[in-house]
């Protein structure tokens, strides 16, 4: 019976099934209201108000013919995909989703969680620079390198303001740092700046506007994916789209409070927090232009990094003069 | 400089209409000189052939079929024709012009040989006071 | 470590052929090559074949973008040759479309620079916008991108008063969107970040390289055609030349944003003061034996059409020299140290046709990789031999 409910939990709910659901749902929201805001309709006919498009997308790479570079690591090119996939949705089981216990835990829950997940969110990074390496692609190559450069930009900076709430609510467990927050409603706003902070570290780190530099199409045409075609690009589409589901998870049960609530309701805060997250990063998407790579490194450096660091200075000043 | 100078910009239009139209499902309308695709009223045709001669995409082809008859056949190549509408100026029938152009746009189609269109017709006979057939013909403005 | 990528034939970036090979240092771009040549048409001979009044249709068809320009010089050149002039009337309305076809070229510009440094919301919004002049001009001329507004000796179709009206409301419109929009461009960070100080070309160098049109404009060249050589109604107009001095893709944003401005001005100067009258003279069919070449200020700078007639009613050469030719030797200057991010908005920033320039074959010989420049007689002179004993056919017949 507990091997069937693995079993479950795995595959159906909160596993690949559901993960597969909600990211292409989130990928429909995220295009929808980024096609409003700049005043156009966004996908309107696969399925009631579009729903189905990311989903028809990803059928259709699916069937579409795969090659492989005759120079590339072909073992290597092959398998970045498929492990890309399974390390974000195994992050995704780390999400404090559902209570297993009255302690409002995830599907796996304990001491330490939060870094795990932040590591896990790390090597998709990786993921990309093999990708883009493994194509010998001089697009690619320049991707990869790019992607690499990146994350010594934003890294830092999404790590510390991340741990300042859990610093302030001295856990390393994110279901119980919701849980602190929850009690202590007010104790959200002095993580305010973190909050921002990782917004546009989370940004940074899922590719996107003014940070898709690793894919600028306009520059280096596909970036990391010029090679990738057919379902490998479908992987990989659909392992950004669950990323995004994933960091959004982490930044709102971090940052808002968790998802409380049992099966039903707590689903329920899971998708309303998500999405109010995902709506930010989309309006930064909408926002802003795509800046050169030594701006990323630049802006995180001079302003990110200095904020979070001032960030973690409340936090230990409250923690150590309030509470 | 400032943060975020497109933010109330983006957010207005958040719930506003979109700019753009369903295309395929819903059509917005031509102005009403729209230059379409070029039709020949063949009761009018004086089969002058100056729309042939001007047509700068070689799309008009005027035949005789029978000279005893004074029948001719015209035929209008819309996979040629890149619709300028000279034939139009150039036509010297009066004041009804024999060739014309409609509204439509919509041509895409799988065999450029179901463009084609044909008329046979009896040449119609010139009235009293023909044009020449002018390049430019241009209205009196008020 | 130095290596070379391809920008085209076929890239995102470019919309149309043509070939950057980049050697590049890490993201530094250390040297460029231009290759052309993807879309030659062979426009030049057709028009040999083509009475003038076909070659207005065929001028037209060089550029999708800037086509009245291209016409309009042509029949610039033609009606000096058929020593006629348009009629007062006629003539403003042409310069009308011209001004019309300026705000949509510019507009459309901005909207690419937008799309080429990922802000796609910048180019969304002036897109839109576009479609306002676009629209203006579908009901003026009846088409949206072919105005074939141009015949010898004047203009096709006339301007009534409800027209009139539209053009002068749509121009208002257009006026107060660009001007809050560009206030949103000019102060959005991380845009004017991606254009300010990329794609340097001094004014020496802008000289000594022949760039024409807003790119010489945004290093401190006053050049311009219509105020330099003022043609047809561009003395009676009042409007200003648009300069920038910061050499940079910043300096070309702006110049072409203040071009926008003036080319409202211009617009509605033209409406205002439309005389009445004729729209259109009628024209002979032959041109005497003569040459002249006719310029015209295009959106992307001098557009230079040569025409050569013979007495007959096909011209008997016809050379154009689309603007962005002249810009490809500063595009590359400009490219020269600049970032591997930078090389779409560079490229961009001279608003390349590429298949505007296409009038050059090379001739290389496949084998011995060795290529030779043949002169336009010898070139001739080769067709005829190759040609003499084939039947004489009608250009358009498919060969099935």
């Amino acid at each position: 019976m507990a091997v069937l409910k693995t079993i479950l939990y795995l595959i159906v709910y909160p596993g690949l099934l559901f993960l597969f659901v909600y990211s292409t749902f989130c990928e429909w929201f995220d295009r929808k209201v980024y096609a409003r805001l700049q005043n156009r309709m966004g996908p309107t006919h696969t399925g009631r108000w579009g729903l189905l498009q990311p989903v028809a997308d990803f059928f259709k790479l699916m069937s579409k013919e795969d090659i492989v570079p005759d120079k590339a690591d072909k073992t290597l090119f092959t398998l970045l995909p498929i492990v890309g996939l399974a390390i974000v949705v195994t992050a995704g089981l780390l999400l404090p989703l559902w209570s297993v216990s009255d302690a409002g835990a995830g599907m796996v829950s304990f001491q330490g969680d939060i870094i795990v997940l932040l590591y896990l969110l790390s090597l998709p990074t990786l993921i990309f620079f093999l990708a883009g390496w493994s194509s010998t692609n001089p697009f690619s190559e320049i991707g990869g390198t790019r992607v690499l450069t990146m994350l010594f930009g934003y890294e830092v900076p999404l790590f510390m303001a991340v741990l300042s709430p859990a610093i302030l609510a001295d856990s390393w467990r994110m279901a119980e740092i919701a849980q602190f927050y929850r009690d202590k409603p007010l104790l959200i706003l002095p993580n305010l700046l973190g909050f921002v902070i990782a917004l546009i570290c989370v940004q940074a780190k899922l590719e996107r506007t003014p940070f898709d530099i690793p894919h600028a199409e306009t520059e280096i045409v596909g970036g990391t994916f010029t090679e990738y075609s057919g379902k490998k690009l479908a992987f990989f589409r659909l392992m950004t789209d669950i990323e995004l589901v994933v960091a959004s998870g982490l930044v709102a049960a971090v940052f808002l409070g968790g998802f409380p609530g049992g099966i039903g309701l707590g689903l329920l805060n899971f998708i309303l927090k998500t999405l109010f997250v995902i709506f930010f990063l989309t309006l930064i998407r909408a926002m802003t232009s795509r800046i050169r790579v030594d701006q990323v490194v630049s802006f995180s450096w001079k302003y990110l990094a200095p904020l979070a660091v001032l960030q973690l200075l409340i936090v230990i000043l409250i923690k150590g003069l309030i509470l | 400089m400032r943060l975020a100078v497109f933010l109330p910009e983006l957010v207005r239009h958040l719930f506003k209409k979109p700019a753009t139209v369903d295309y395929p499902f819903k059509k917005l309308e031509v102005p009403k000189d729209f230059r379409g695709t070029p039709f020949l009223h063949p009761d009018i045709c004086i089969a002058c052939r100056a729309c042939e001669r001007d047509c700068p995409a070689e799309a008009i082809e005027i035949t005789a079929v029978s000279d005893v008859e004074k029948k001719f056949k015209m035929i209008i190549h819309n996979d040629r024709c890149v619709h300028c509408a000279q034939c139009v100026d150039s036509c010297p029938t009066n004041p009804v012009k024999a060739m014309e152009m409609d509204h439509l746009f919509e041509l895409a189609c799988f065999d450029r040989h179901d463009l084609k269109m044909e008329w046979i017709f009896v040449r119609a006979l010139p009235k009293k006071e023909p044009k020449p057939a002018a390049p430019a013909a241009g209205p009196a403005p008020s | 470590m130095k290596f070379n990528i391809p920008i085209g034939p076929q890239h995102p970036a470019l919309k149309e052929p043509i070939s950057l090979r980049m050697t590049v240092e890490g993201e530094v771009i250390r040297d460029v090559d231009i290759r052309l040549g993807y879309n030659h048409r062979g426009l030049e001979k057709l028009a040999e074949e083509r009475s003038f009044i076909q070659c207005i249709y065929l001028t037209e068809r060089i550029c999708g973008i800037c086509s009245h320009s291209h016409a309009t010089c042509f029949v610039q050149g033609v009606e000096k040759l058929m020593e006629i002039e348009p009629p007062k009337r006629g003539a403003y309305i042409r310069y009308l479309v011209a001004e019309l076809e300026r705000i949509h070229s510019h507009l459309l510009w901005l909207g690419v620079a937008g799309h080429e440094a990922g802000f796609d919301s910048f180019f969304m919004y002036t897109w839109r916008d576009r479609e306002v002049v676009m629209d203006l001009l579908e009901m003026i001329s009846g088409n949206r991108v072919h105005y074939a507004m141009n015949t010898i000796g004047g203009v096709r179709r006339d301007l009534d008063e409800a027209m009139v009206k539209k053009i002068l409301d749509g121009i208002q419109v257009l006026r107060t969107r660009s001007e809050f929009y560009f206030k949103i461009g000019a102060n959005e960070p991380t845009f004017v970040g991606r254009l300010a100080g990329v794609g340097y070309l001094s004014k020496q160098q802008a000289i000594d390289l022949c760039a024409v049109g807003p790119t010489a404009r945004a290093s401190g060249i006053t050049a311009d055609v219509r105020k330099d050589d003022p043609h047809a109604v561009y003395d009676e107009v009042p409007f200003d030349v648009c300069t920038a001095d910061s050499c940079d893709v910043l300096g070309r944003t702006v110049v072409r944003i203040k071009e926008l401005m003036e080319s409202y001005k211009i617009c509605e100067f033209l409406l205002k003061n439309l005389p009445a009258g004729q729209i259109a003279v009628k024209a002979p069919k032959r041109a005497k034996p003569n040459e002249v070449v006719s310029r015209y200020e295009a959106p992307r700078g001098e557009n230079i059409h040569y025409i050569k007639s013979n007495g007959t009613e096909k011209p008997e050469r016809l050379k154009v020299r689309a603007p962005t030719l002249a810009n490809y030797p500063a595009a590359v200057e400009m490219l020269k140290n600049g970032f591997i991010a930078d090389i779409p908005l560079i490229f961009a920033a001279i608003d390349p046709c590429i298949c505007c320039a296409e009038r050059t074959v090379e001739l290389v010989n496949a084998r011995t990789g060795e290529d030779r420049v043949l002169r336009f007689s010898q070139l001739r002179a080769l067709a005829a031999k190759r040609s003499k004993n084939l039947p004489v056919q009608r250009n358009a017949v498919w060969p099935f």
